[in-house]
């Protein structure tokens, strides 16, 4: 899809784009919080950039690296701005960009346990519909299941969850 | 704006832009000629230039400032694309800035002690590294401009190794009009004055090339 977007197809960069931005608001949003107001903005802002700056990925290379490469420039670049000089040297330092409010910090951390929990698949269509927003329609094309299948799917994972949380089993 | 409507006007902007690799071969060349013309114009090539092509130290000395060069440009092919690193490049520059380490050891090993001083100040030590650094400026110019329309995400290594670039070609064009054979000459002046825009960069980087 890159390389079609590169070179000069318009509907294969569309195509590209609206997948980014479903992966692009999943990974602002595990890192500043879901919802916050900024991860839209936050989204857009690297969009432009991967449209303005899509000459500098190298054919020869993988390109999701190069995309969240990407991301993560802007978001380094929104945390710079918001005055909060913060550097984040590696992936592995997320944690330090969660929120303050320890609150909303340990549910943030109760649901990736709970989640972690799940059989991967599962957690990836629960991840990508309730956390970072993206439609059924669209988590089934990406998953390759049919819309239903899906939907299924994510009731029983929500469930299992909450059966775990019932329990008092953390 | 909605996310899709902003998509939409995306896609259809479809202008082309070459590469970074293409932008920065001709700011390198760009640079070089800068230098030269620097190196010309202030201070014009030595007068034994074609009997000293038959010389080693001419030889070592263009060989470690283009090999600096050819380093960094290798550094800047892969930092001006996001996620880009380059151990090769890096690697490069380390080697090359070793080897001269050892080769002035090798000379000054060879001499009493009290002569070092002399071996390492030449004729020129005083205004080399400046005159290295004069020659350069033009050359980091155009390294930066070249590398603000990449998307280096690493902006102050970035921003270093376009000043190492231009440093490197200016202190081979400027290998032209000095005659300095010394190998410690060459490790401690040559080495400061292509260093001076590399420094400049590392702390400029992150304000000049912000995408």
């Amino acid at each position: 899809m890159m390389l079609g977007a590169l070179d000069g197809d318009a509907a294969a960069e569309a195509a590209l784009l609206r997948a980014l931005a479903g992966h692009f608001r999943a990974y602002f949003g595990r890192r500043m919080g879901d919802g916050a107001a900024d991860v839209e903005d936050l989204v857009q802002e690297t969009l432009i950039a991967v449209h303005l700056k899509r000459h500098t990925y190298d054919r020869a290379r993988a390109f999701t690296p190069w995309a969240y490469a990407v991301a993560r420039y802007k978001l380094i670049d929104h945390y710079r701005r918001r005055g909060a000089r913060r550097e984040v040297p590696l992936e592995n330092a997320e944690a330090l960009f969660e929120d303050a409010d320890p609150v909303s910090r340990t549910a943030r951390q109760e649901l990736s346990r709970l989640l972690d929990r799940l059989p991967a698949r599962q957690r990836g269509l629960v991840e990508d519909v309730k956390l970072a927003g993206l439609s059924i329609e669209e988590t089934s094309r990406k998953a390759g299941m049919s819309a239903s299948a899906v939907k299924v799917s994510i009731h029983r994972g929500v469930k299992a969850m909450a059966r775990s949380v019932g329990r008092g089993d953390r | 704006m909605e996310t899709d409507d902003l998509i939409a006007r995306l896609a259809a902007d479809r202008a082309a832009r070459p590469g970074p690799r293409i932008d920065l071969a001709l700011a390198a060349l760009g640079a070089l000629a800068a230098s030269l013309l620097v190196m010309l114009a202030f201070w014009g090539l030595r007068a034994d230039l074609l009997q000293a092509l038959a010389s080693a130290a001419f030889w070592m000395k263009a060989g470690y400032t283009a090999a600096v060069a050819l380093a960094a440009w290798l550094i800047l092919d892969r930092l001006a694309r996001p996620g880009g690193r380059s151990p090769l490049g890096m690697a490069l520059a380390a080697a090359a800035v070793v080897l001269v380490a050892a080769l002035a050891a090798r000379e000054l090993a060879l001499l009493p002690s009290d002569q070092w001083m002399a071996v390492v100040k030449g004729q020129s030590w005083s205004v080399c590294p400046a005159r290295i650094a004069l020659a350069s400026a033009p050359g980091f110019l155009i390294a930066v401009l070249a590398l603000r329309r990449a998307a280096p995400t690493r902006p102050a290594l970035a921003g270093a190794a376009a000043g190492l670039l231009a440093g490197g070609l200016g202190a081979t064009a400027y290998g032209l009009h000095c005659d300095e054979t010394a190998a410690a000459f060459l490790a401690v002046w040559y080495t400061l004055g292509m260093l001076v825009w590399a420094v400049a960069g590392a702390v400029a980087g992150p304000r000049l090339l912000r995408w």
